[in-house]
């Protein structure tokens, strides 16, 4: 059926999107510092009840119900909270080991991981169980006419990829155009050498870390206005598929991360669709994709295939 | 260590190497060390509560004076009167090299036991009233010992540390023996202590948890001075003299913890789950420990050694209507766990390094998903497989008490010897691995993965090995763990028991025989001793991991010779080649 | 500087710790003597006794093994001020299982071990019973579950051709999905006349075998069950699902799971265009499961009678408010609350001839066996096999923000 088709599809853009968005933080962090950062996802999850607090707890009733105005204060809000724990993550946690051994920064970001979920649950209140989460966008559905029925898109479904797209434009065009940009190209491909050049490794690697977390932050928020609550779980599932977005796009690679993310949308939606085993194992296909891609094109849609690392 | 070393070796007058900062208290070091000691020894005997708290009388009479009878302490106050005693007369022998570290070392003993008691009781008792002086009745304990601790410590900085001290000339092989037998003795009657001390957490006892802390602080502390003393150096040294007679002393050690006081019930069932996970642990230690691949799906071996073994064990739920015996059924579950360990180290060929973590990952996940959905009918899917029989030899169920003339074990306990057996044998195989030229190679790989194909090391099939070894030494423990538990059930084995037991592996000490099983122990004692904090388990766990690897990832037991993985270095690691582009340099062999 | 800089800081904190924190909690009027922490006036010469629970404490069930928790603890400290227990201070003692068979079964074992055990309520979900139960009937010690439902706790593993009781000490106040199961299908395929019903789980124990049984009944009263899905336990966005079966136009949903994934899965099926009812257990029966996305229209079946047509089902939920638990008492918190006081009553009952000890649990048992009690959910009885006989079951709906009682549905499953 084509509308079933065309319907999974449109699911698979939306939570592809999504993984897009973690996912660059993923892929920049990667590219800089060689760093799993496996508690990114958790940085997304953070970024949800970041939004929530801002709603429950700071923004005046008035204007609770005008997603105009509350969006954007959400957004912000996820963003900073993200920003900050993402800060402080990088200052204590990973810049002590920056010289050690390559398992110890991976190990520690299980950790972190860990540590910032339970963190939540245990601090925030209510977040035991799942937390309603406000509304705050365009309520509904557009139905997409199309030969044999119709195509259902939410319209926080549509929000979710169009600012994915401008903020993944956005963000190359800074990496690529801008002074600090050119810093990041830089520190990420010899860090030394881009130290004897006059950049501070310390400044653009925390620069490295505000960015993704910013981008998951607003993941987060998006994500909870799309489903209408959060929980603490959303952080390891959605941090995994990002992970697996990342390498299949390439790591280091922005474009390739969000052209991952997609990839990685579809094979859920049309996976569960009709692959054996249905829906039960929608979850299993993303893995044996990741497993394929870093057995056998580990470089990714768009990563270099002699790249050098740091 | 070797035999050849002399006596002691003296030092040249004492005050070495005063601390910069503190330096310029030395003169008074001995007078700080004395204060220390007394105060703590005051401390001892002041009241540590002002009132009976709400919960009941906290422990050792916490609310009495006791000049009255000083020769009647317990508990936590005795361990800080012999501390402080023994600081006392410290500070005054100045012929004892070493002695600026036994003070260091009972310093955050006294410490350590002053702020857990302290702490319990300004929590439990509602404000720092409890400890200081509230409603008329005065309690200034805790302070004055906490003082009297933290003058030790000054003392002991300020003074200097001094060497370690190193005695110990080898002696006769009977008179090493019979010292081996008495320490490793003491060694189980210490872990015994620690396993009772405080008695079982429940609302009759209340302070179990604070009496727990308290001893853990003095154990510490103890050993801690004794190390620096010197004896834990000496000690080891002899047992490396004398392996295979320290090997089996420790089994039988090993053996006998049922006839202590820890042997109840609920200490033998603790002590075999911690055995599951300690042989998974040392299967573990081979993949990464060894040869350095990091391995995050782990769990999934014990759980497919489980499913084999409640498969195969005539369980209502199981797939196949035949019953095995259970050494027979423990050798299919290693064997089918071993190709399963085949088959995800096989990526090993061309992933490296952190990608190679999350292909693991990957196959964990793998595992789980499949088995909640029932996979072939072989997993019970998410009704489990219940109702595994316990295991049973001459018409006796493991899981029932046992009486051999008159000594009676607690149920349990042959889970226990069953369990304590299967360590030692994984043990075994694990310490002649690492000696062997396989084990050699790992480390090779694990040190540098393109000097050893230099070296003619054929790196893909030895890759795949360490998974394959490590998969079935899971798997043997998953049988053991099917019968055990008599319940098989996907939620057993997720990813974060995976993390689980790398956190064992990594807290015990990478590439050794012993960490895996000390990882395994605390990571199980600690959060039965400590229910009373679950709530807030998985945080300090996390917590736990991010600060062991960054002040001390070569774990509790660092092995011995290695530049390690996660040793801290003094210059950058060399530049990681190319992991997960190694597309180029596959596999030629 | 830095140095000076840190001792006034010390000085300042330990000023303000000085002057702010000195308190205590002591509680006024307190005896000197053993540790009689109730100001009531209740006999507890005889010391204390103990009513452990083995629940998921931490970890991702936590909401809901907090709220069985907290249920517990009022029913003990209720029967504490009532003296129900002439002689006892009844203590409650709860052991974390982390949701984990193989912790379970060591919490078990620690409870098995005190002598002073005389019950234990618990599990949560049915994986982690099957390790308790052995361990408890080794001791005699009686366990009452409040949500385990997998019939085989009861019925051995044949329990579909030849029903036989495994553990004679277990007891649950829960309903099996034997019977919540079809008793739904023939709510929604007779009176609500769905005939076309998709039927998603979660892949829990609890929700798949519900849904498992939902279906079979739902299939033999006529009802074709077109979709069969599954979503993730930690799934999210359930468009996937929602898109197969969308396609399959089904005019009913049932869910076999909990509300923190039935609430959202409400609200996607709508945003989907698929305006049709979501039925499910007594699992998705929840304050919260409107406000999660749970939308009018929405049902679900709950054991025993509707709660404000039975004042101790309101007496419940007014003296836990009165608590101020910090944590709801979730989904099986009345549950919990009745199975405490069956222990409670059953050890009253079996204490009024003779004081406690270890041999007289099996007392304890035959008087659970006896129970006859007025609960928040209900009457309260025991089958032969240690079911509930309270089979009756009620369907709900939601109207407004809340489940509402559907007039006139209450009854029993009757096949």
């Amino acid at each position: 059926m084509l509308s079933t088709l065309l319907s999974q599809i449109v699911n698979g853009l939306v939570t592809g999107a999504l993984i897009g968005l973690i996912a660059l933080g993923y892929t920049m962090v990667y590219g800089i510092i060689q760093l799993i950062n496996f508690a990114h996802g958790e940085i997304f999850m953070i970024g949800s009840y970041g939004g929530l607090a801002m709603f429950t707890y700071l923004l005046p009733t008035a204007i609770q119900n005008q997603w105009y105005f509350a969006l954007p204060l959400l957004l912000i809000a996820g963003a900073a909270v993200s920003v900050g724990v993402a800060v402080l993550m990088e200052r204590f946690a990973y810049r002590p080991l920056r010289n050690a051994p390559r398992l110890a920064p991976l190990i520690t970001a299980l950790g972190v991981s860990v540590a910032l979920q339970e963190a939540v649950r245990v601090f925030y209140p209510g977040a035991t169980a799942a937390l309603p989460f406000p509304k705050a966008f365009v309520e509904g559905t557009w139905e997409i006419p199309v030969p044999g029925g119709t195509v259902p898109l939410r319209w926080t479904g549509l929000l979710i990829i169009v600012v994915a797209l401008v903020l993944t434009f956005a963000l190359n065009t800074f990496v690529n155009n801008s002074r600090m940009g050119r810093a990041m190209r830089a520190t990420s491909q010899d860090r030394d050498v881009a130290r004897l050049m006059g950049i501070d490794p310390d400044r653009v690697i925390v620069l490295t870390f505000v960015l993704g977390a910013a981008l998951a932050g607003v993941a987060g928020v998006l994500n909870g206005v799309d489903l209408g609550f959060t929980n603490i779980d959303l952080g390891f599932q959605n941090g995994i598929f990002a992970f697996t977005a990342a390498v299949l796009g390439g790591i280091g690679s922005i474009k390739g991360a969000v052209a991952g993310g997609f990839a990685i949308g579809l094979v859920k939606a049309l996976g569960g669709q009709y692959l054996p085993g249905g829906t039960a194992y929608d979850y299993v296909w993303i893995f044996v994709v990741l497993i394929a891609v870093l057995v056998f094109r580990p470089q990714g849609f768009f990563g270099e295939t002699e790249r050098v690392r740091a | 260590m070797t035999a050849l070393e002399k006596d002691v070796v003296t030092e040249p007058g004492p005050a070495v190497e005063p601390r910069g900062r503190l330096a310029a208290l030395a003169p008074y070091a001995t007078a700080l060390r004395a204060a220390g000691g007394l105060l703590t020894v005051i401390g001892a005997y002041l009241p540590w509560a002002t009132f009976v708290l709400n919960e009941g009388p906290y422990p050792e009479k916490a609310t009495l004076e006791f000049f009255t009878a000083p020769f009647g302490v317990s508990g936590f106050r005795l361990h800080l009167l012999v501390f402080g005693i023994v600081a006392l007369v410290l500070a005054f022998v100045r012929t004892l090299p070493s002695r600026g570290r036994i003070l260091r070392a009972l310093g955050w003993g006294i410490v350590a036991v002053t702020v857990a008691n302290g702490l319990y009781l300004t929590v439990l008792g509602g404000g720092f009233g409890a400890i200081t002086a509230a409603d008329g009745a005065v309690a200034f304990g805790a302070i004055v010992a906490l003082i009297g601790g933290a003058l030790v410590l000054v003392g002991a900085f300020a003074g200097g540390l001094g060497e370690q001290l190193r005695w110990g000339r080898p002696l006769g092989r009977y008179a090493e023996w019979a010292i081996l037998l008495v320490v490793f003795t003491l060694l189980l009657l210490l872990v015994a202590a620690v396993l009772t001390s405080g008695g079982q957490g429940s609302v009759a006892n209340p302070y179990s948890g604070a009496v727990f802390l308290s001893f853990l602080g003095a154990v510490g502390g103890l050993l801690a001075a004794l190390h620096a003393a010197g004896v834990l150096t000496w000690v080891t040294a002899m047992s490396e003299r004398h392996r295979a007679f320290s090997a089996i002393v420790l089994l039988v050690v090993a053996l006998a913890l049922p006839l202590t006081g820890a042997g109840t019930q609920y200490w033998m069932t603790v002590a075999a789950n911690i055995g599951v996970y300690a042989a998974t642990a040392i299967g573990l230690n081979i993949v990464v420990g060894l040869a350095g691949l990091l391995d995050l799906g782990y769990v999934a071996f014990l759980g497919i050694g489980a499913v084999v073994a409640a498969n195969f064990s005539g369980a209502t739920a199981a797939r196949f209507d035949i019953v095995l015996p259970f050494p027979l059924v423990m050798v299919i579950s290693a064997v089918v766990a071993g190709i399963f360990g085949a088959i995800v180290g096989s990526p090993t060929l061309r992933v490296r390094g952190d990608y190679l973590a999350i292909v693991t990952l990957a196959f964990g996940e793998i595992f789980v998903r499949s088995s909640q959905n029932n996979i072939g009918g072989l997993t019970g899917g998410s009704n489990a497989i219940p109702g595994i029989p316990p295991v049973s030899a001459f018409g006796q169920a493991f899981n029932e008490k046992l009486t051999v003339g008159s000594v009676e074990l607690p149920a349990g306990a042959l889970y226990y010897f069953l369990i304590v057996v299967i360590v030692a044998a994984v043990m075994a195989v694990f310490g002649n691995l690492k000696n062997s030229r396989l084990g050699r190679a790992w480390i090779a790989i694990r040190e540098d993965e393109d000097a050893a194909r230099a070296m003619g090391i054929r790196t893909g099939p030895v890759k795949i090995l360490a998974f394959m070894i490590g998969a079935t030494l899971a798997g043997l423990a998953g049988a053991f763990f099917a019968h055990k538990t008599g319940t098989v059930s996907y939620e057993s084995f997720r990813f974060l028991e995976s993390v689980t037991l790398l956190a064992a592996v990594i807290l015990g000490g990478m590439g050794t025989i012993p960490g895996a099983v000390l990882g395994a122990s605390i990571l199980f004692v600690l959060p039965e001793k400590l229910r009373e904090f679950s709530d807030y388990r998985l945080l300090i766990f996390g917590i736990a991991l991010v600060l062991i690897m960054r002040f001390r990832p070569q774990g509790l037991v660092p092995d011995s010779h290695r530049r390690a993985e996660l040793a801290p270095e003094a210059e950058p690691p060399p530049p990681d080649p190319g992991t997960g582009t190694a597309t180029g340099k596959v596999a030629v062999q | 500087m830095t140095r000076r800089r840190t001792i006034i800081t010390a000085a300042i904190l330990a000023g303000t710790l000085g002057l702010t924190a000195c308190g205590t909690n002591r509680e006024e009027g307190e005896g000197e003597g053993g540790g009689g922490t109730t100001a009531g006036a209740c006999d507890t010469s005889k010391g204390t006794l103990i009513i452990g629970m083995v629940a998921p404490l931490s970890g991702g069930l936590s909401a809901l093994g907090l709220g069985m928790r907290n249920s517990a603890q009022l029913a003990v400290d209720q029967a504490n001020e009532a003296c129900k227990v002439p002689g006892y201070e009844l203590a409650f003692q709860a052991e974390d299982d982390q949701a984990n068979p193989q912790v379970a079964g060591q919490a078990a074992t620690k409870l098995a071990s005190d002598e002073n055990v005389v019950g234990v309520i618990g599990t949560l979900n049915s994986s982690t019973s099957q390790t308790v139960q052995p361990i408890l009937k080794q001791e005699g010690i009686v366990q009452v579950s409040p949500a385990n439902t997998g019939p085989a706790l009861t019925l051995g593993e044949n329990y579909a051709t030849a029903p036989a009781r495994p553990f004679d000490n277990y007891f649950r106040v829960s309903t099996t999905d034997l019977v919540q199961g079809p008793f739904a299908a023939n709510y929604l395929v007779e009176t609500a006349g769905k005939k076309a019903i998709a039927v998603i789980d979660d892949g829990k124990t609890y929700g798949a075998n519900l849904a498992e049984q939902f279906a079979q009944q739902a299939q033999k009263k006529g009802a074709q069950i077109v979709a069969r899905e599954k979503v993730g336990e930690r799934d999210t966005d359930f468009s996937g699902v929602i898109t197969t079966i969308r396609a399959l136009n089904p005019d009913a949903v049932y869910y076999g799971g909990e509300y923190p994934v039935a609430g959202p899965l409400s609200a996607q099926l709508a945003a989907a265009g698929l305006n049709i009812p979501l039925m499910g257990g007594d699992g998705i029966v929840d304050a919260t499961y409107v406000s999660l996305g749970g939308r009018p229209g929405d049902l679900a079946t709950s054991v025993g009678a509707p709660a404000e047509s039975l004042p101790s089902a309101k007496q419940f939920l007014d003296d836990y408010a009165a608590k101020n638990f910090t944590e709801e008492y979730s989904t099986y918190g009345a549950l919990t609350y009745d199975a405490t006081n069956v222990v409670i009553e059953a050890l009253a009952k079996a204490l009024a001839n003779g004081d406690y000890s270890a041999e007289r649990r099996a007392d304890i048992v035959a008087a659970v066996q006896e129970t006859n009690l007025q609960g928040a959910s209900g009457e309260i009885s025991f089958d032969e096999f240690g079911d509930t006989t309270n089979k009756v079951l009620t369907v709900y709906q939601v109207e407004g923000d809340s489940f509402a009682p559907v007039e006139g549905s209450t009854g029993a499953f009757e096949g």
